[in-house]
């Protein structure tokens, strides 16, 4: 088949979403498809997200140079807005500061006339394009539960493998707890800054990723009690990435409310044990308490307790390895066989 | 030098790769190479059916590009319609090509817009539409001389040709002056591939003709050479991957390039980097920037009989097209990559024009 991935990007980042759809082209290509990515500017911003929906809806992507193309699967806000006969939408999410956001600090929206307005006319027009659509699957039971609570459209979440599963591998249970996000406040890096303070040496965190709020964290962590053992690698890829999972004692990850998260995956693939927390979302579909990690309160003195637990290196091995047989699971087979139809 | 945040505008067609997108890439390189923080923005552009095209344009005067993670954008480089169509303070024209089926190419078997009210209608739209979305950008360079000559014509806009290396530039290298000629092309029917078939039913019986590329009329252009009987003298190879095509370069007699009105070509920058000679035909317009009759290869007119001659001649005298080959590489081997960069970011002239402009 010939096959659109559709995708939406803020030019000069690299985020989950992107690689989500990279995966999936390299990964139907592998399966013999002809498959490639199409990916406008995105923004964000809640003056301009109807023009960004709109430019999504002047593509007609049912052909290209007078051949057709069979298939279009959509991933994220406003992708599902591009005309095709056959859409299928693999949601990683919508645009949440207009829906689950709304009312926390992470959304732009207020609640003025204008902005509910707005938010009113977002969730019409997207419930609109998802009726145009073949089929929805989503990329997390989380992802799932809003397009079912916002948009009333029923939707199962479709696992898929984290883009470092290939080179990920286990190694010796090292001293140092990881932490991989992009630094935005969604993340939470402050409060695993902040747990450092209640976690005697040698314990280290080594926090991996950049982002808009990478000098307040790095200020903030200059400040704590255990300044010497914060580190900040900054952006590091691939291989890297992956010898820094494969050493780890164990992985902190306690975001508000992911989607999915491929940390949580990837750290079960190198075998370490991921701390969460119980609002942290997506990790709460992989992570059990006392199995494969732990799932605390979203405070530091609860994740600091957490990370104290896996001094004991017996028990972040033994966590570790129950993760690994879970993430073993998730295959792209499965995930193309649903998509296709 | 302070580096510059660029994006680079890309009219994206899905699962094609020609030229444009080679293009686009190796800037990205040349400009990222110099220092600079340099992205591609690609939107999908479909000319069929004709209302698409428009709508194809709003998308992307819909689009932001003056933002991006971590502040403003500094520059953009349009390429081919319709990305000049983006807002942008600092817009800088790199052309590559309008859409050829409203401009030149009406009224030739290669475009679909008819004489019909509507078609020309159309036709006058796109091509005022271009005019003002043209006029905003505050440097107008082509890739091509043809392409620059085009745009003063219908859009009455002044422009200069800035050439590129081709991307294999590097790597080419001149090798035997074997026994057969080579076409590099897609095989799309303005590429004229079934001119040059033709033409190797009138050549000298040791020469044949190896067509290296892919594309949508490829079975339409072998059962052609079926019919002509020109199976062992035509040969069409597929897509062929770089170091094969380095090699099929460096071991030909000739290279043969005869589209109708290309607008600019690597074919043949690339033949003269391997020191091969170029057949061309007179209303091929790119190749005509380089190639001299006599000179480095052969300006013919575009009949079968006239490139005949011309490659049998380099057929019966492999040091004339060995001759020829050279003086050709003196001409390639000026183009560089520094200096489409330097002209590309170079600070506009004049006072910068409001791009406040909407499409109705």
């Amino acid at each position: 088949m010939r096959i659109v991935v559709a995708e939406a990007r803020v030019p000069f980042v690299r985020d989950g979403a992107e690689l989500h759809a990279q995966s999936l082209v390299t990964q139907l290509r592998r399966r013999g498809h002809e498959a490639e990515s199409v990916a406008l500017p995105f923004h964000g911003r809640k003056h301009e997200l109807l023009e960004e929906a709109a430019a999504w809806r002047m593509l007609n992507l049912s052909s290209s140079n007078a051949r057709p193309i069979d298939l279009l699967i959509a991933t994220r806000f406003p992708t599902w807005f591009a005309r095709h006969p056959r859409k299928v939408v693999w949601l990683i999410h919508q645009h949440r500061a207009a829906y689950d956001l709304y009312g926390t600090p992470y959304s732009d929206f207020t609640s003025s006339d204008a902005d509910t307005r707005l938010r009113a006319r977002l969730a019409e027009l997207d419930s609109k394009m998802f009726a145009e659509c073949e089929r929805i699957v989503t990329n997390a039971q989380n992802t799932a539960d809003r397009v079912q609570r916002f948009n009333g459209v029923a939707a199962r979440p479709l696992y898929h493998p984290p883009p470092l599963a290939d080179r990920l591998r286990s190694g010796p249970y090292g001293g140092d707890i990881l932490l991989v996000a992009r630094l935005e406040p969604l993340k939470r890096v402050d409060l695993a800054i902040r747990a450092m303070a209640h976690v005697p040496p040698p314990t280290r965190l080594v926090i991996v990723g950049d982002g808009s709020q990478r000098a307040a964290l790095e200020r903030e962590a200059a400040q704590s009690p255990a300044a010497d053992r914060i580190e900040f690698k900054g952006p590091v890829w691939g291989d890297s990435v992956a010898d820094l999972y494969a050493g780890a004692r164990g992985v902190l990850y306690a975001p508000f409310d992911e989607d999915y998260g491929y940390v949580t995956l990837e750290a079960f693939l190198a075998a370490r044990p991921v701390i969460t927390a119980k609002d942290s979302g997506g990790p709460l579909e992989f992570v059990r308490d006392g199995v494969n990690g732990f799932v605390c309160d979203a405070d530091a003195m609860a994740l600091a307790a957490a990370i104290n637990r896996l001094a004991d290196r017996s028990l972040a091995e033994r966590l570790g390895r129950a993760g690994q047989s879970v993430a073993r699971t998730i295959t792209w087979d499965g995930v193309i066989e649903h998509l296709l139809g | 030098m302070t580096p510059l945040r660029i994006l680079i505008l890309e009219a994206q067609v899905p699962f094609v790769h020609g030229g444009a997108e080679i293009l686009v890439r190796e800037l990205a390189a040349a400009l990222t190479a110099r220092g600079h923080h340099a992205q591609i923005v690609a939107v999908p552009f479909t000319d069929s059916p004709k209302d698409e095209i428009l709508a194809g344009a709003d998308a992307w005067r819909l689009l932001d590009v003056t933002k991006a993670a971590g502040g403003d954008v500094d520059l953009v480089i349009a390429t081919k319609f319709p990305t000049y169509f983006a807002r942008h303070p600092r817009k800088v024209l790199w052309l590559v090509h309008q859409h050829r089926a409203a401009y030149e190419l009406a009224g030739t078997r290669f475009s679909d817009f008819a004489h019909t009210p509507r078609d020309v209608a159309l036709r006058k739209r796109l091509i005022d539409t271009d005019t003002r979305m043209l006029r905003e950008c505050v440097g107008h360079f082509t890739i091509a001389r043809t392409v620059s000559e085009r745009m003063l014509k219908y859009n009455a806009i002044a422009s200069e040709a800035l050439y590129n290396p081709p991307k294999l530039a590097q790597r080419l290298h001149d090798g035997p002056y074997g026994d057969y000629v080579l076409t590099v092309t897609r095989l799309e029917h303005v590429k004229r591939v079934d001119l040059a078939i033709d033409t190797f039913a009138k050549t000298s019986a040791s020469m044949r003709l190896l067509i290296a590329g892919d594309g949508s009329i490829r079975h339409e252009l072998a059962e052609y050479i079926e019919r002509r009987g020109l199976r062992d003298r035509v040969m069409l190879l597929g897509r062929v991957e770089d170091d094969a095509l380095i090699e099929l370069y460096a071991g030909c007699r000739a290279v043969l390039f005869a589209p109708y009105q290309e607008d600019y070509g690597y074919v043949t920058l690339e033949a003269f980097l391997s020191r091969k000679p170029v057949i061309t035909a007179n209303d091929s317009g790119g190749t005509l920037e380089f190639v001299v009759d006599g000179v480095n290869g052969y300006v013919c007119e575009p009949t079968p009989d006239a490139l005949a001659a011309a490659a049998n001649r380099l057929a019966k005298d492999a040091a004339l097209a060995a001759e020829l080959g050279a003086r050709g590489h003196g001409v390639a081997a000026h183009i560089t990559w520094d200096n489409v960069v330097d002209q590309l970011t170079a600070n506009p002239q004049g006072p910068r024009r409001s791009t406040s402009v909407t499409i109705q």
